[in-house]
């Protein structure tokens, strides 16, 4: 494999998760199958609330604020967040919002939360298996992976875990709670007030961005040399991303551009409040596009830093210990495959 | 009668604005000369006064009471901070000793023939809450009584400190807001004395007069004040002396800072008195001046034509710096409103608390109310007349809400802000509708639920007599009250009386209900039935007072054929049958279902339907279902961008 540039890997990655379209259609199926129990009872609840009030039909045909106002007033849990800020994209600004600001979320929907990251996390082994391997893996050998590198990758989590419970817990309570109100007590003017905030919500999200990065490449280490050390792979990945920074980086930005791109295009396509029957599904399923888009979005993340670390440093001299056997590690199967100099 | 208005408004429109006005509008028993400079470096105001008082009642005066608002801000025993601490939703915020406020009485005399120096037997007293730490009234014995109809001349001097801002006044950096900032009498009775203590949830209460002050601010700072100015002058020691000038207010306010803009404006109507307007705007807003000018020409025009006509001939429209806390704020032709970078249009930000302000001009400022007790006459009247404006002239308004620390807005396309609800404020009542009996005095309320009796529930009980009595019987009301009560301080019993008198009805009843109750308004519909019966349809439908306040309202069923039937219900029952037979079966029925009681705080409950309409509530469920699950799988794959 020769040595990628940064826009190589990554268009390598697309490459790479479009040549596996079944990957993407299982996690939104995953994503899919997460959310529809929840958004069963939601409607249970709704439901219940509208019984056979003609309020209804308003609340069908586009938004019946005052019955919204109504029912949020009463509900609690996963119904007190039937808001207005549910509808198109303002859902997207809500949910950012959120994750800047840090802004509590109900408890069941924060337990949904977890029970999803552990789902990623599981599949985390068998997509980056996948990717690195360039070729089919079959179900069985895609699951196999998963559950071969889902312990290690728990252990990866606590690290993981500590990492952004320190960033959200400690550092951001630090920068907004005390430093903005401190820095901001005496501005009197807003534009101020604004770029200090703008800045430290840039601030936090390079930090956020620099943990991200490193797990990335860790979990691609980590399946890529068949690493079993959760700190070793840390370890691994920030010596890697220190000797190919420019690259490492350049992957990263060109990932959140494209990022940034899916919410701009989701901006402007969104779906209203709209109506029901057939508008009501055709509003749902571009809402579902947009979902397999931001999908594909953290996929091709992985497949490029697959991508630009193997075309960088997958070679025996940085395979991890235990010396990899035929055919089980992808290094060992992209070296079997490399063209003999 | 049109042409003699339009006579007065013309021969207005060319007369010079001077903040006089003669003859007099108001009793002016309570008139202040004041003379203050402000020293930015220190922070202090130095002050003295001379008010020339008149006693107005029935009784002889044996005292005086002073409100000394800045006391609150002293420190935390005060009952204000109390107050704050009581209500607060998170702790409130500490500050540092260098911000606090206070205000000291140096001198305190009275002139003329009972001459004497009162300095030593000034005392502070509690009349509220007996806190013996508040400090926020003072007393003084008179030497001798002033008789009824007696005058007396006072004399004070004071200092002051500026604190970081507490309820819309203070300093931040360089910006000053003046309010509430001089020793201030209370309102002599023929009771005593009306002069209560500051509270967290109540705002003022004082008497009409003339006001002449000179204020000395740093010289090139632009100062914004109640009235007009009439002179200034710069002084050796680069301060300038600024005089403002009003007849028939009850209050002063000022305001100073280096960074603002100043814009001018004129309101003029074929019937109204023309009003200039000054707005002071922070550069950062100055793209939003017209729309500040137009909500105030808003408020202008339709306060006017439906209540009555703004007198003074000018207005001041503050924009306060950010932070400042000096938003939303009425004073006597001077305003706050405020807004932010970047405010969207069609939301209703800045018109909203724009139009609110100007319109207390009308509720406030000429009708005199008494804040401490009565806040629903000025608050909720306005809110009540702000609504109205807004579902009149700013609609269609959308609803918006702001993220990223609520500085980005977002504007709902979907959502057309209605009065009723949005305006009048529904959702904060509901929350908040046993907290509180509406006659309780306002300064007893609960602190933290105080605004949603006082504003919210005043507003929807107001246009729920409108929609009752139609809006022609309302404007009468709200029209002859406004006339009759100008320059002077009704009592909630002024208003009720108003409005039986001119709607010929005994409304008493339902003042009982809204106003010496905390009972919640909600009917609804308890059951509807077409059972076939041989070739006949047997509808039964009963409708339901879940709530225990009483208003009488329309039932409506209505049947297969299109056929309606409205029936009258007093509503004092639990409950009522209706039953009817015919070759129809019946399609719905709904507890008014001309939505005339706002205050019903379930309105979903309020109308029921058969099949096949009744389909509607699994495809609203569906389709807010769908909406939330795109919420909730893009929250999810916010967080899996950690993973």
């Amino acid at each position: 494999m020769t040595r990628a540039t940064a826009a190589q890997a990554w268009r390598d990655g697309v490459d790479r998760v479009l040549r596996a379209p079944a990957i993407i259609v299982g996690v939104w199926l995953v994503t899919l199958l997460i959310s529809v129990p929840l958004a069963l009872s939601v409607r249970v609840e709704l439901m219940n609330h509208l019984g056979t009030s003609l309020a209804a039909q308003s609340a069908a045909q586009s938004v019946n604020y005052e019955w919204m106002q109504e029912f949020a007033d009463q509900a609690t849990g996963l119904g007190a967040t039937v808001r207005p800020t549910i509808i198109g994209f303002a859902a997207v600004l809500d949910n950012l919002s959120a994750i800047a600001d840090a802004v509590p979320r109900p408890v069941v929907v924060v337990g949904v939360a977890v029970a999803y990251v552990i789902v990623w996390l599981f599949l985390a082994g068998g997509i980056i298996d996948r990717y690195a391997r360039g070729r089919v893996t079959g179900a069985h050998g895609f699951f196999a992976a998963c559950g071969g590198y889902f312990f290690r990758f728990l252990r990866l989590a606590i690290v993981m875990g500590v990492v952004y419970g320190f960033l959200f817990g400690l550092v951001h309570g630090w920068m907004f709670d005390e430093l903005y109100p401190r820095i901001t007590r005496s501005v009197d003017v807003e534009r101020t007030a604004f770029l200090i905030r703008g800045s430290l919500y840039l601030v936090f999200a390079l930090l956020l961005a620099a943990a991200n990065v490193m797990f990335d490449y860790a979990k691609v280490r980590a399946v890529v040399e068949d690493r079993r050390s959760a700190v070793g792979a840390v370890v691994a990945a920030v010596h890697f991303i220190r000797r190919h920074f420019a690259a490492a980086v350049s992957v990263y930005a060109l990932n959140v551009i494209v990022f940034g791109l899916t919410l701009a295009v989701y901006a402007l396509l969104a779906p209203g409040a709209g109506s029901t029957g057939w508008l009501m599904w055709v509003g749902f399923a571009i809402g579902q596009l947009y979902v397999i888009l931001r999908v594909s979005v953290k996929l091709i993340f992985w497949a490029s830093e697959t991508s630009l670390f193997q075309s960088r440093l997958a070679h025996a001299g940085y395979v991890a210990a235990p010396t990899p056997a035929w055919p089980d590690s992808p290094t060992a199967e992209a070296l079997r495959a490399a063209p003999t100099r | 009668m049109m042409a003699l208005a339009s006579l007065t408004a013309a021969a207005a429109s060319h007369a010079e604005v001077t903040g006089t006005i003669d003859p007099p509008l108001s009793p002016r028993n309570a008139s202040y000369v004041i003379d203050a400079k402000l020293d930015p470096a220190s922070r202090t105001i130095t002050g003295s006064e001379v008010i020339l008082w008149r006693n107005i009642t029935t009784k002889p005066a044996t005292e005086l009471q002073f409100h000394l608002y800045w006391n609150a801000w002293r420190d935390d025993r005060s009952t204000w901070l109390r107050e704050a601490k009581l209500g607060a939703r998170r702790p409130v915020p500490a500050v540092r000793p260098d911000e606090r406020a206070r205000i000291d009485v140096t001198a305190l005399g009275v002139r003329g023939s009972a001459r004497a120096d009162l300095t030593t037997v000034m005392r502070f007293i509690a009349p509220d809450d007996g806190n013996t730490d508040d400090r926020t009234v003072l007393a003084a014995r008179l030497p001798q009584p002033v008789a009824p109809g007696g005058s007396l001349t006072i004399e004070l001097s004071w200092t002051a400190h500026v604190p970081r801002t507490f309820a819309r006044t203070g300093v931040i950096g360089n910006y000053y807001f003046i309010a509430q900032w001089f020793p201030k009498l209370g309102v002599l009775q023929d009771g005593g004395w009306n002069c209560h203590q500051f509270h967290n949830g109540t705002e003022f209460f004082s008497d009409y007069g003339s006001y002449d002050v000179r204020m000395t601010v740093p010289t090139g700072w632009i100062l914004g004040a109640t009235g007009v100015e009439r002179e200034h002058h710069d002084n050796v020691d680069r301060t300038t002396t600024h005089r403002y000038h009003q007849d028939d207010v009850h209050d002063f306010v000022w305001t100073t800072s280096p960074g603002y803009l100043e814009r001018h404006a004129r309101f003029e109507h074929p019937t109204l008195p023309p009003v200039d307007m000054r707005l002071l705007i922070q550069p950062e807003h100055a793209w939003q001046a017209d729309r500040h000018f137009e909500a105030t020409r808003a408020a202008f025009q339709y306060y006017g034509e439906w209540f009555g006509a703004y007198p003074y001939g000018h207005i001041t429209i503050i924009d306060p710096a950010y932070q400042s806390g000096a938003g939303g704020m009425e004073y006597p032709t001077l305003f706050t409103a405020g807004t932010r970078l970047f405010a969207l249009e069609h939301v209703g930000d800045p018109e909203d608390v724009t139009i609110h302000e100007a319109g207390h001009q009308f509720w406030y400022g000429i009708v005199g109310t008494n804040e401490f007790e009565d806040a629903w006459m000025d608050e909720g009247i306005n809110t009540f007349s702000e609504a109205r404006v807004m579902g009149t002239w700013a609609a269609p308004t959308h609803f918006g809400q702001r993220y990223f620390g609520g500085f980005i807005p977002y504007l709902f396309k979907d959502i057309v802000i209605n009065r009723e609800d949005v305006w009048n404020h529904l959702a904060g009542y509901r929350r908040a509708a046993k907290e509180d009996v509406q006659s309780t005095p306002t300064y007893r309320y609960y602190p933290a639920s105080g605004g949603a009796i006082t504003y919210d529930k005043t507003a929807l009980w107001l246009n729920t007599m409108e929609r009752w009595l139609g809006w022609p019987t309302m404007q009468r009301i709200m029209s002859t009250y406004f006339s009759r009560w100008k320059f002077k301080h009704p009592k909630p019993q002024d208003f009720f009386d108003v409005a039986n008198e001119v709607s010929g009805r005994n409304l008493n009843g339902y003042f009982d209900q809204v106003y010496r109750s905390s009972n919640v308004f909600d009917y609804g519909i308890q059951d509807l039935r077409s059972d076939k019966d041989g070739d006949k349809y047997r509808t039964v439908a009963v409708v339901r007072r879940y709530g225990e306040a009483i208003f009488p309202i329309d039932v409506r069923v209505t049947f297969a054929d299109g056929k309606q039937v409205v029936e009258h219900w007093e509503g004092a029952e639990r409950w009522h049958l209706y039953t009817y037979e015919g070759t129809e079966p019946a399609v719905s029925a709904e507890a008014d279902p001309g939505h005339v009681l706002l205050l019903d705080v379930n309105r979903t409950n309020n109308s029921r339907t058969l099949a096949p309409l009744n389909a509607a509530g699994p495809e609203a469920a569906t389709k807010w279902s769908l909406k939330w699950m795109v919420w909730l799988q893009d929250y999810l794959l916010s967080w899996s961008m950690f993973v």
